[in-house]
């Protein structure tokens, strides 16, 4: 008699759960994140010389369309607001499912955060988007809190307040192949006016946080495995807004002087533009769109510099004149860095 | 732990797995055990406040007992010292912890009139979940002892279980220990019928709640948290709706909480039949909160002379018992108001009763008749929904500008620019009509029938699309998720 009532209620609970992953696209936002990395993981068949990964540091501040207007370089920009390192991993994880890069460029920005884990909300840009698979699940128990697994599994459970305001984009899940032009890269035109109040040139270090740690050796780890070139970033930004109070270290400078010696240690290049930004002609007032993300301008300056770096240090062909790129040169007339750079 | 959260669904399946499955021996101590880390899944603390209230009365009864033991010819019988002293002390920690600041600042005002002027320091002390509905179930136990309608229970463990059984810990039905004490010695077998009959009136509850009465409460909070922000409409709308959302609220508790003890093997008083399909207010109390008002009714209104006394004496007995009761609910003059203002109603309807008989006899108006049930029962629900006002609004002043603005309609201009419904969209609007009107629907229906036995006895293709279709409307329509705060049961912060 046990039985029976188990295998009814294990039944009715299989019945839903095939229901709502059934319906669980729909109620996603669609967003362009979504776009971007539905695009990047799994509906281009673009090859890529270089991945970039990272929170919104990265996403509006390295802009493949540069990359390949002035070097010739494929990249795909897979970042996403908030993305965490231990998410940065999975997503990477995913996205060499696919592509085989030269060179792997990570943010390093979230290494400071001493929560165990992001913002629900923003990890959900990053993982609502994977597929089904082994991976998505290791992500999931690793990267969100378990009384929370059930909604990242499931996302309908999670936006199903949504059902009173979806509307025909979310059934047809909207034309993500109009956002490709960007290669993932999307950054605001504020220009913030405001200098730096934060920086200071120090020596102090400061620990890394242990979870921050443990990614960093895995993306390490798997740059080994997988036998692509890593690079460590970190953007140009006003820490005066990050504390131990926000889940933050205290001290950001320190924290990145750490990351540094941490990378010199493991071989790993880390390129800290922090501290490079007089070097690449940035001007922090002009050049911000708000207090820690750059504009589209001081992205191009960053992107440009970033692509004589890899064109310096890296064996990456030029594919311009090869006319199987020919839609990579329509694509940039599209892009932010067509208004910026013609 | 909450009925809506993802804890209880892994809690109540493996309690009520392990309790059939262990020795009948060892099943109360395991449902004790389980009802405390139930209290304590929110602060550890609670368990203390349990603990004490659990002990103090457990030992109070035996020694009503044991004075007792020459029965009502032994002389001197000390049997009420005991009970006293015992009651005294759980009442004391109730008052300290939920009134202190209430009476504090009551004394204040008093005191100010004969130019005495104090200024209390509110106190910051915890408010134990579930403490008026622990307190007053194990007062019965002192009471019916003390009155010899049950024997003293010997086991500490039993009666521990008695005061803390996790279905009805925090927001009862209140039982009564001549009722619930004799369960706890049953042995309760698997039964696949009663499983089901149970987990189905779980189903309702959970859509009563997280369907309806959340969804309600969305319009409701909106006007009643910014009482000067709207009039007209939204004021009138927020009220009606409130009056359901509180019925659904508790209601969908009760629910949960009548259906997982029947899991089990446990029978709880229903707490409510019907209640908005009375047609006066003494039938009102009888369907709303039932264990509640029979409580007040057997250890209140009774011992204070019930009836059985003169006209004057009476009507200020029903005054006293509605006055605390009001106070029950919260330590705040709006709640003694929403209590003293059901205790007025029905003072005025016995005044009025010979002049209401003589008219209905003079216009040939037959009690019986639909058109004149169904008019009682609206200005039976008016009344009901006036009262609900002063209950939900918080402070006199925001209650009385909503009374003031209900009926200050505001003009086409004014609507065209503002939302006609404030906190939700028009899909949302009429979900929330649809969920009263199937609740209202289901309580009509289920007046002379018990609907669960009737779906029960229905073919599976039916009975699964009910299943199905029950659960999908609760998963999407329901308020619940990481991204929505979900909402308190409001019977839970009494």
């Amino acid at each position: 008699m046990y039985r029976k009532i188990a295998g009814k209620i294990i039944v009715l609970f299989a019945v839903l759960v095939c229901l709502f992953a059934a319906l669980s696209p729909v109620f996603i936002y669609k967003t362009p994140h979504r776009a971007k990395l539905v695009q990047g993981l799994y509906d281009s068949g673009d090859e890529y010389d270089v991945l970039l990964i990272g929170s919104s540091h990265m996403n509006g501040g390295l802009d493949p369309n540069v990359l390949w207007k002035q070097y010739g370089i494929t990249s795909f920009n897979y970042a996403t607001g908030g993305q965490t390192l231990d998410v940065s991993y999975y997503l990477l994880r995913e996205a060499l499912k696919k592509h085989h890069p030269d060179v792997v460029a990570v943010d390093t920005f979230y290494s400071a955060m001493t929560s165990p884990y992001g913002e629900s909300g923003l990890v959900s840009n990053a993982l609502d988007n994977m597929k089904w698979s082994a991976n998505k699940v290791q992500a999931t128990f690793h990267c969100v809190p378990p009384q929370e697994w059930i909604f990242y599994f499931l996302p309908a459970l999670k936006y199903h307040f949504r059902w009173s305001t979806l509307d025909p984009k979310d059934y047809s899940y909207f034309d993500m192949s109009s956002y490709y032009y960007m290669k993932g890269y999307m950054s605001g035109t504020n220009r913030w006016g405001k200098s730096d109040a934060s920086y200071v040139s120090t020596q102090k270090q400061a620990e890394i946080p242990q979870k921050s740690l443990q990614y960093l050796e895995k993306i390490i780890d798997l740059s080994r495995e997988e036998g692509f070139s890593l690079i460590f970033l970190n953007f140009p930004a006003d820490y005066s807004e990050y504390d131990a109070k926000n889940g933050w270290v205290d001290d950001c400078e320190a924290l990145f002087n750490s990351v540094a010696s941490y990378a010199e240690k493991k071989g790993v290049p880390f390129l800290d533009y922090c501290d490079k930004m007089d070097g690449i002609g940035l001007d922090f007032p002009n050049d911000m769109n708000n207090a820690t993300h750059l504009n589209q301008w001081g992205a191009c300056k960053l992107s440009s510099d970033f692509g004589s770096y890899l064109k310096e240090h890296y064996h990456l062909a030029d594919h311009r004149s090869d006319p199987a790129y020919a839609q990579w040169d329509r694509d940039y007339l599209l892009s932010q860095a067509h208004d910026v750079l013609d | 732990m909450s009925f809506v959260s993802v804890e209880f669904l892994i809690f109540f399946p493996v309690v009520a797995a392990v309790y059939f499955w262990i020795p009948q021996r060892f099943r109360n101590y395991w449902l004790l055990g389980a009802s405390y880390f139930f209290l304590m899944q929110a602060n550890a603390a609670y368990a203390v406040f349990l603990a004490a209230v659990t002990v103090i009365t457990w030992a109070g009864g035996a020694l009503v007992a044991r004075a007792d033991r020459g029965g009502e010819a032994a002389a001197p019988n000390w049997k009420k010292l005991p009970a006293v002293l015992s009651l005294t002390a759980i009442f004391a920690i109730l008052a300290v912890f939920k009134y202190l600041n209430f009476f504090e600042g009551l004394s204040a005002g008093l005191l100010s009139i004969f130019g005495v002027s104090i200024h209390p320091s509110p106190s910051d002390l915890l408010l134990p979940a579930g403490i008026s509905f622990y307190t007053f179930q194990a007062a019965t136990y002192v009471i019916d002892v003390y009155r010899r309608d049950v024997k003293p229970e010997k086991n500490l463990f039993q009666y521990a279980l008695f005061v803390s059984f996790f279905p009805q810990l925090l927001s009862g039905p209140i039982e009564e220990s001549r009722s619930m004490l004799p369960q706890f010695r049953e042995v309760h077998r698997y039964d696949y019928d009663r499983v089901r009959s149970g987990l189905l009136r779980m189903l309702w509850g959970y859509f009563e709640k997280m369907v309806v009465a959340d969804r309600l409460g969305t319009l409701v909070d909106a006007v009643y948290d910014s009482p000067g922000k709207y009039s007209g409409l939204p004021v009138l709308l927020a009220t009606i709706f409130f009056a359901f959302q509180i019925y659904c609220d508790f209601g969908g508790y009760s629910n949960i909480a009548i259906g997982a003890a029947e899991v089990m093997g446990f029978r709880l008083t229903e707490n409510f039949q019907r209640p908005y399909f009375s047609k006066s207010i003494p039938e009102f109390w009888r369907r709303w909160h039932v264990s509640l008002g029979r409580w007040f009714r057997d250890y209140l209104y009774i011992p204070l002379g019930g009836n059985r006394c003169s006209r004057a004496r009476h009507y200020l007995n029903i005054l006293i018992v509605f006055a605390v009761c009001g106070l029950w609910h919260g330590a705040s003059m709006t709640f003694v108001v929403w209590g003293a203002l059901h205790g007025l109603y029905q003072v005025i309807g016995l005044t009025l009763k010979p002049v209401k008989k003589r008219a209905e006899n003079l216009l040939g108006i037959r009690e019986d008749a639909g058109p004149v049930k169904i008019w009682r029962a609206a200005v039976t629900f008016l009344l009901v929904d006036f009262a609900w006002i002063f209950f939900r609004a918080g402070t006199f002043s925001g209650a009385a500008v909503l009374i003031r603005n209900m009926f200050h309609f505001r003009s086409l201009a004014e609507v065209a620019n503002g939302p006609l419904i404030p906190g939700m969209n028009v899909l949302e609007f009429c979900a929330a009509l649809a969920g009263i009107v199937l609740v209202l629907a289901a309580d009509f229906l289920g007046r002379g029938c018990d609907l669960r036995k009737k779906l029960l006895g229905r073919g599976t293709a039916c009975r699964w699309a009910v299943y199905l279709s029950a659960a999908v409307i609760i998963l999407i329509f329901g308020n619940y998720g990481p991204l929505r705060e979900a909402g308190q049961f409001i019977y839970s912060q009494f």
